[in-house]
């Protein structure tokens, strides 16, 4: 692509090449640097014993350092281009994920353990492409660009004679008519991922769109009343059938069942603990050895506490608290609402992610099965990561700067 | 939809309401309060769980994960040697392997997938599988082939499991081959070889009782288990981590105790010795039919070394579970049959036929097992019998109350106050008027109930007591046992017959252990068998001292006993004068014991030599010499029972082989020499009046076959050695000596018909056994080589003698 100079560059232009945010961009990459070191050495002696993938103690990292070197080169060119355009690829970027979920379900479809989450891709080894992955940003793109024009949409009126119309009437009154779009796209991916099955992705689609229609600026009473259903429907289910009974006894008390479910949350808390304050020293995870179930994914944050301690973890936590401090702060500060409201849905998703895997290692909430952003071993999950931090990052450049006195 | 909006709208006049008033506002409020909830409040449980798990349970659940971290192994520590007290290893540890096969891990280990990657039909899979386990079991045999096929075919083909023993013990030079073919094929996941230590006995069956064995709870039996707190050694311990699965991870939180290898046992025992004793015993068996087997002592009577120590029937320690014994053998067979129909008769969980004979054969192997392991010396006890009265005679010549010079009468039996019928004497018409040596030699049954009656009850057991009777003697074997006594309870019926060593019980141990006080200047000696402990440094660690337990009879009294002893041997009507050995001041006493089943005679023998200085006492017994008819007096090998006729004349040829080992010179009375071997002088070419002289210096006779004036060959050559007193042949003239001749039969014959009828065959004979203070009843017993054998002329040919002597089992009715 050649440089064009900055003259012939129209404002839109010029305004894509503004600075990009440091402060944020720094602290993914410390994130992704502490990851790749902590995936090593969460992961070696699984890959050692595993002769599966030829008993290299660097299986691991090795993949998911050429992922990381990937993302970040995607995060680059993301952050480049101007989000803007954005807008208009949000149509073809919804249809295109429904279009790959709908393909789970085709002899694309990949199933391990009985679930079918994944697609046999071309250019990556291993069916390692999760559809909902891209489902998850092409939601919150789509909500973020049909929403930022809501101050230009104008309420529809519709006819008092007849009572239909003053019904319709009513419900765009209440707001209703104007969710109807949102619930219906929502509605067809949620289905399509609720029946792979994946709860864990249904949470994070649900939790991002939420988060992006909260923002918006859609009325309280909305989130109240549905959320209000979805904890009662939540309530019954729990109640009332076996498997998910199962699971919240598990939570309440791992330690009644060592063998069938608890095992690795009770490893889980055990490597935290055997941590300490200040950890056994990087590299000196015990619970590594296969006491812990899946240490290089989605338990490796107690790997990180057993090795660096209760200060190594906090400060893990510091920084993502950071990132996404920084995050919300770039929202805020966005050109326009498509920006913020888009970084909101991002951010939301990563807080989302770190809040709800680390809670699940420290046994604050039942198992759901979501792995630690820049953390967990897995290379398309990565790369797609990244490339949302650059989604973010292109919307940082377009910041105006601080006046100059 | 649009459309409908759309035209709906155009209907519409009214000014139009965006859907998002004052978005701009709530969108920041929004965001900030999205920003303090996600970026904030979110972490404050998250860190308050963290901060829950990691400080406020760190000690709790660190606890739990260290536990299930933690490797605690043993490291065991090698078992000490066993050695004789001339360093003889006669037991060992060494590191053996066993091969363990895990039929489970062969089948995972057969791919589910061709060399395509292409997932395997069932079927072929399946014929993979057994392919496979076939190739295991053809490679299992080539590679040991003494394994059972049949037992190994089950083994692979039990692939639940995971652990099977394939061959246990495998020593390490077969070791490597199995090492090799493991590494080769790499069959580590499903086959492989464990370290193991296994017990070695170089002497096998040797001192088997007294050494015991070693089971997988470590010393059972004789040495290995009264010694095996200090055998054994400590054993060390690695702490270390390991992983999930059970492997050890070599790292900085590893602890290592070293183990403590076992300490070295030294045994007085001789292996030399005990294999005299034990040769004796298989001879004993073989000559007198014995059926019930032998024990048999040998000691230093002055410290309580214990030089041997055997029992029959014996087993190999290297394979303790295996009975060879033929009679323990036939044994389990009746055995097994009497308990069957016990158990038949009292079967209240109505087992089936089949199930009550494994059970019945089973005990009965159990019971015959038992008795092999059995180290009769110490843990039974018998009746002493007449071994008892050397005892006896000390407590009354200590006393004062008999002296050489008193004179007993025996009619043949005695009356006894309290006790209605007649307690007779082994000689039922009596031995007459004899001395107290005499009576001793006789094993006169009424002279010792008078000396009985002359120390009383009182005083006969205070001695009884004092010689160590009535407690154990502290040896330190497993298990001994203590005999029965009356205790205080004794009765002047109960003093009759202990005078002669029946109706109370002791152990071998005990009853060699008191013998030897009388003769040893009357010292009770604390028996042992342990002489030091060594650690593998060779530093002492603990060192038997001789113990003395308490003078029992003064010195004077034990020399006199002695002497009398001596003659029991020594004198041609001695009991145990089959014991005699040339050369040797042997003395003893014989015994033979009722156990009050008449069929069962327990034969016995105590000899001690040198008489002057006893540096060696032994024991020798047979428990049941198979009787012609029940109550015979004869064996079914034509031997008379008794302890004379038995034990001591076993006893003889082991005690000159013992003593000749010991390095005690042997010393010729006048007679003895006389018959000692010497070598011919060469004579060929003298007259017969020059080789007459010639021979005569050398203690020989001659006679001449042929006529002429020169000796032109002799019998024996020049050189050879002859026993004194032998007939040289000199041939005069052209007459040359036969080559060959045939060996007469002289079993049977008295000392000097055998001697001259070897000699007028051409052999000339070499006497042992009672040969030099023979009696009209002396006969030969045996003879070297066979009569009727052919062999070189000149041949000199040994025959032992033997002295048939009325001491036979009194019944006490």
């Amino acid at each position: 692509m050649a440089r064009k100079p900055k003259r012939d560059l129209t404002l839109e232009e010029q305004l894509a090449r503004g600075p990009i945010d440091l402060p944020f961009l720094m602290l993914v990459l410390l994130l992704v640097g502490i990851g790749l070191v902590m995936l090593f050495s969460a992961s070696y002696a699984t890959a050692y014993y595993d002769s599966s993938v030829g008993n290299d103690p660097l299986y691991y990292f090795k993949r998911q350092a050429l992922f990381a070197a990937g993302g970040l080169g995607i995060m680059y060119v993301v952050s480049k281009i101007n989000y803007q355009t954005l807008r208009a690829l949000s149509f073809p970027l919804l249809g295109g994920s429904i279009f790959l979920l709908l393909l789970i379900y085709t002899p694309f479809g990949v199933t391990i353990n009985g679930v079918t989450r994944w697609l046999n891709v071309f250019l990556v080894a291993g069916p390692t492409f999760q559809p909902s992955e891209i489902a998850k940003v092409a939601v919150i793109i789509f909500f973020a660009a049909r929403l930022s024009k809501r101050d230009t949409e104008k309420k529809k009126k519709f006819t008092r004679r007849t009572s239909w119309g003053r019904f319709l009437n009513f419900l765009e009154k209440i707001g209703f008519l104007e969710l109807v779009p949102y619930g219906v796209v929502l509605l067809i991916v949620l289905v399509l991922v609720v029946f792979e099955p994946h709860m864990s992705g249904t949470i994070l689609i649900m939790v991002g769109a939420a988060s992006v229609l909260f923002v918006s600026g859609i009325n309280l009473g909305w989130f109240i009343g549905l959320g209000s259903i979805a904890v009662l429907g939540l309530a019954v289910i729990i109640r009332f059938t076996d498997y998910m009974t199962r699971k919240m006894n598990l939570w309440l008390d791992p330690w009644s069942y060592p063998q069938e479910g608890g095992y690795q949350i009770i490893q889980s808390l055990l490597s935290i603990a055997s941590g300490g304050l200040l950890g056994k020293g990087l590299g000196n995870s015990i619970q590594k050895f296969n006491y812990l179930p899946e240490p290089e994914n989605d338990m490796i944050f107690s790997i990180v506490v057993e090795e660096l301690g209760l200060l190594g973890g906090g400060l893990v936590l510091l920084l993502f608290a950071m990132l996404i401090l920084r995050g919300y702060w770039l929202a805020l500060h966005a050109r326009d609402k498509f920006g913020t409201l888009m970084v909101v849905g991002i951010t939301t998703l990563l807080a989302a992610q770190v809040f709800l895997n680390i809670g699940v290692v420290t046994n604050l909430i039942p198992n759901t099965g979501i792995s630690l952003p820049f953390f967990s071993y897995g290379g398309t999950a990565l790369m797609i990561q990244l490339a949302q931090m650059g989604v973010i990052l292109s919307v940082s450049r377009q910041i105006p700067a601080p006046k100059k006195d | 939809m649009t459309d409908r909006y759309d035209r709906q709208e155009r209907r519409s006049a009214a000014p139009t309401q965006t859907r998002g008033t004052h978005s701009k506002r709530s969108i920041f409020r929004r965001t900030v309060l999205m920003m303090v909830v996600c970026g904030v409040l979110m972490f404050i449980p998250l860190g308050w769980k963290l901060w829950d798990i990691a400080i406020v349970h760190h000690d709790e659940y660190q606890l739990k994960a260290s536990n299930q971290q933690t490797l605690d192994m043993a490291v065991s520590a090698s078992r000490g040697n066993i050695y004789d007290r001339n360093g003889n290893v006669m037991a060992m540890s060494a590191t053996v392997y066993n091969l363990i096969l895990s039929p489970n891990d062969l089948v995972k280990s057969v791919p589910t997938e061709d060399e395509e990657g292409n997932e395997l039909s069932d079927s072929l899979y399946e014929a993979a599988i057994s392919a496979k386990q076939e190739q295991v079991k053809r490679d299992l045999m080539a590679l040991i082939p003494t394994l059972d096929e049949e037992k190994l075919d089950t083994q692979v083909h039990a692939t639940k499991y995971s652990y099977r023993e394939v061959k246990t013990n495998i020593e390490e030079e077969d070791a490597e081959a199995i090492r090799e073919y493991i590494s080769e094929n790499k069959t580590s996941a499903y086959l492989y070889l464990i370290p193991s230590t296994k017990r070695y006995y170089p002497y096998s069956s040797l001192a088997s009782q007294a050494l015991g064995f070693v089971n997988a709870e470590g010393g059972a039996y004789g040495i290995e288990a009264w010694y095996d707190d200090l055998l054994e050694g400590t054993a060390g311990r690695v702490v270390t981590t390991k992983t999930g699965n059970g492997v050890e991870m070599f790292n900085t939180y590893s602890e290592y105790i070293d183990a403590q290898d076992g300490y070295d046992v030294t045994l007085t025992i001789d292996a030399t010795i005990q294999s005299y004793l034990e040769k004796a015993i298989e001879e004993g068996i073989q000559d007198y039919a014995v059926q019930n087997g032998a024990f048999g002592i040998a000691m230093n009577p002055k410290t309580g070394e214990i030089l041997a120590i055997a029992s029959s029937p014996d087993f190999d320690p290297n394979n303790y579970s295996l009975i060879s014994d033929e009679i323990l053998n036939a044994s389990i067979d009746t055995n097994a049959e009497t308990i069957y129909q016990q158990l038949k008769a009292n079967n209240t969980e109505n087992l089936t036929d089949e199930e009550l004979r494994s059970q019945a054969r089973g005990q009965a192997y159990n019971q015959a097992v038992m008795a092999q392991w059995r180290s009769k010396a110490v843990n039974d006890t018998y009746e002493p019998g007449s071994t008892f009265k050397a005892i006896v005679l000390s407590m009354a010549l200590e006393e004062g109350l008999v002296d050489e010079s008193d004179t007993f009468t025996c009619t043949g039996g005695v009356k006894v106050e309290g006790y209605p019928n007649i307690i007779r004497c082994s000689k039922r018409d009596g031995h007459g008027t004899q001395t107290l040596a005499e009576a001793v030699q006789h094993s006169c049954n009424p002279a010792f109930i008078a000396i009985g009656q002359r120390l009383g009850v009182e005083r006969f057991y205070e001695y009884f007591q004092a010689f160590g009777y009535t407690e154990m003697t502290g040896v330190d074997l497993p298990s001994e046992a203590e005999g029965i006594n009356w205790g205080s309870s004794m009765t002047n019926v109960d003093l009759a017959v202990a005078s002669f060593g029946q109706r109370f019980t002791t152990t071998p141990i005990q009853q060699i252990t008191a013998f030897s006080a009388v003769i040893n200047g009357g010292k009770l000696m604390q028996p042992y068998i342990v002489k030091s402990v060594t650690d593998q440094n060779g530093n002492v660690i603990q060192n038997t001292e001789p113990t003395l337990v308490r003078q029992v009879v003064s010195e004077q009294t034990s020399r006199r006993a002695t002497a009398i002893l001596e003659s029991v041997v020594s004198e041609p009507k001695g009991s145990g004068h089959n014991a005699y050995q040339a050369g040797y001041r042997i003395g003893g006493k014989t015994g033979s014991s009722e156990t009050g089943d008449r069929s069962r005679i327990i034969v016995s023998f105590i000899g001690f030599a040198p008489a002057d200085d006893p540096e060696l006492v032994v024991l020798l017994a047979f428990d049941k010499p198979e009787q012609t008819y029940e109550g015979s007096n004869w064996s079914t090998t034509g031997v008379y029972i008794s302890g004379g006729n038995m034990s001591a004349k076993t006893a003889g040829p082991m005690l000159a082989n013992m003593l000749d080992y010991l390095g005690i010179e042997k010393e010729y009375t006048a007679e003895e020499s006389a018959a000692v071997d010497v070598s011919a002088p060469k004579v060929t070419g003298m007259t017969v009046d020059q080789a007459e002289d010639a021979l005569k210096e050398k203690n020989l006779s001659y006679r001449t076959m042929g006529s002429g004036d020169t000796v032109t060959s002799q019998i024996p050559t020049a050189g050879a050695s002859v026993p004194g007193g032998s007939t040289v042949i000199l041939y005069l003239g052209d007459t040359k000596p036969a080559e060959t001749g045939t060996v007469p039969d002289v079993t049977g014959l008295s000392y000097e018909a055998a001697k001259t009828r070897l000699e007028n065959a051409g052999f000339f004979m070499r006497a042992a056994g009672v040969s030099t203070y023979y009696t009209n009843t002396t006969t030969a017993d045996s003879q070297s080589i066979p009569g009727g054998e052919t062999a070189a002329i000149g041949t000199v040919v040994d025959v032992q003698f033997f002295n048939m002597v009325e001491d036979g089992a009194v019944a006490v009715d």
